[in-house]
């Protein structure tokens, strides 16, 4: 699809009446199209504009509650066996801290400054880095991240309504051997998406392998870690995680920037 | 939302606090009972915690993100139940106008919907109106109408364009 199509579409990518295969196209379209996904962006937040006009109804006292268990339950907090290695541990928290830029902020409710969001997604992602070196060190690479202007966060999200998410570390260096490492969680386990594969991208569309994931853990999690011996990683942002079946169920960049 | 993800119950009913109700909201107008708004509201907040990576402050407000959710997953719902191509939703002429005098909570996101609404005409709110709480595509309403399509696709843009162009003007200082 061109542009001028797919701008055509986005009212109605909007407000959801979308048809599902136009909508499927759209999206692909705009995970490598900024200039459409800032209009989608801005008639999306229109869209929610009519939602919040609607005089409030009376909620239920006790639907917090419920709410409460829903998340509870399903973010495995009640007796589920969590993995007992360090390593998964650390990379578990990593996910967390990683997929939380931002996000601790607007909890806090300090969102309506930016500078305080600012500073709080700078000690989030220093604290992201501080996770994944732990997780590192049994690797024995031989390079401290958190002090390596050459390593690079990035999130995956979920594509066409799936779920989970995923968190990257790219080390991008000019002395140094390249690597990346894909920490996912979320993902569905069923026996037909299986195996996932990892794989980087970058603009002139050249693939590299990142790696596969055969199992999952208990929350959907997985991790994957792959060293470049001779390719250089600058260029390869582009992140993506394919099920069995070759659709990209989660995908994201990585700033590379500096 | 480190707390939301690891299913801190503080955090979730922060969040709870501040957009349960306009999700109630949304739900009751388009699935019609309070039972499946109930339902909605569930799954809003869990969706919220399982694609919370894909959240970024930098392309929009944590408020339209979560009502985003809540519409694209009501709607959802409701191609299931009915197995439609499209929602069947109850049409409502307008979008309300009326904020209520005895609302004791009343919300931020609300005052300033209503009032970028007030700059759209009669027929650009019932455009929307039947799209986002109606479910009609552009070629339904293009057909009831007897309008071209391309002509409700670009007033359609255009009203959206409207409203956040009013609500953006609304929020600046």
């Amino acid at each position: 699809m061109t542009c001028l199509e797919v701008r055509e579409l986005l009212p109605e990518l909007a407000v959801d009446t979308i048809a599902p295969d136009d909508r499927t196209e759209v999206e692909r379209h705009l995970r490598w199209c900024a200039g459409c996904r800032k209009e989608a962006s801005d008639l999306g937040q229109a869209a929610a504009i009519l939602a919040y006009s609607l005089p409030p109804a009376t909620v239920p006292q006790e639907l917090s509650e419920r709410v409460v268990e829903r998340v509870r339950r399903a973010t495995g907090t009640t007796g589920t066996p969590r993995r007992a290695r360090t390593v998964a541990s650390a990379i578990t928290a990593a996910m967390v801290a990683v997929a939380s830029l931002g996000w601790g902020a607007v909890m806090a409710g300090r969102a309506d400054r930016f500078a305080d969001r600012a500073e709080q997604a700078q000690r989030e992602r220093a604290r992201a880095i501080e996770q994944f070196q732990k997780a590192l060190s049994p690797l024995s690479l031989g390079t401290d991240i958190s002090t390596n202007d050459d390593a690079h966060l990035g999130q995956l999200a979920p594509v066409a309504g799936g779920t989970g998410g995923a968190a990257v570390l790219q080390l991008v260096s000019p002395t140094m051997l390249d690597f990346v490492f894909v920490i996912v969680n979320g993902l569905g386990d069923d026996a037909e998406l299986l195996p996932y594969r990892v794989s980087l991208s970058n603009a002139a569309g050249q693939e590299l392998r990142a790696g596969r994931i055969d199992e999952l853990d208990a929350h959907g999690g997985a991790e994957v870690f792959r060293q470049f011996k001779t390719q250089d990683l600058t260029g390869f942002s582009t992140v993506t995680v394919i099920d069995a079946s070759g659709e990209v169920v989660l995908s994201g960049t990585v700033d590379q920037a500096p | 939302m480190e707390a939301l993800l690891a299913g801190n119950e503080e955090a979730v009913r922060t969040l709870y606090a501040r957009y349960a109700r306009p999700i109630f909201t949304l739900g009751l107008r388009l699935l019609g009972s309070a039972e499946a708004a109930e339902e909605l509201t569930q799954d809003v907040f869990v969706a919220a915690w399982r694609k919370a990576a894909r959240f970024d402050p930098s392309r929009g407000r944590l408020s339209t993100w979560l009502m985003t959710i809540a519409h694209n997953l009501a709607v959802d719902r409701l191609r299931r139940e009915t197995g439609a191509t499209r929602p069947h939703l109850v049409l409502v002429d307008e979008v309300p106008e009326v904020i209520g005098a005895d609302e004791d909570e009343p919300l931020i996101e609300r005052d300033a919907a209503v009032r970028a609404l007030e700059s759209l005409s009669d027929a650009e709110k019932r455009l929307l109106a039947r799209a986002y709480f109606g479910g009609f595509t552009a070629r339904e309403i293009a057909e009831a109408d007897g309008t071209p399509l391309g002509t409700v696709k670009t007033r359609l843009r255009t009203a959206l364009i409207k409203v956040r162009r009013a609500n953006q003007d609304k929020e600046r200082p």
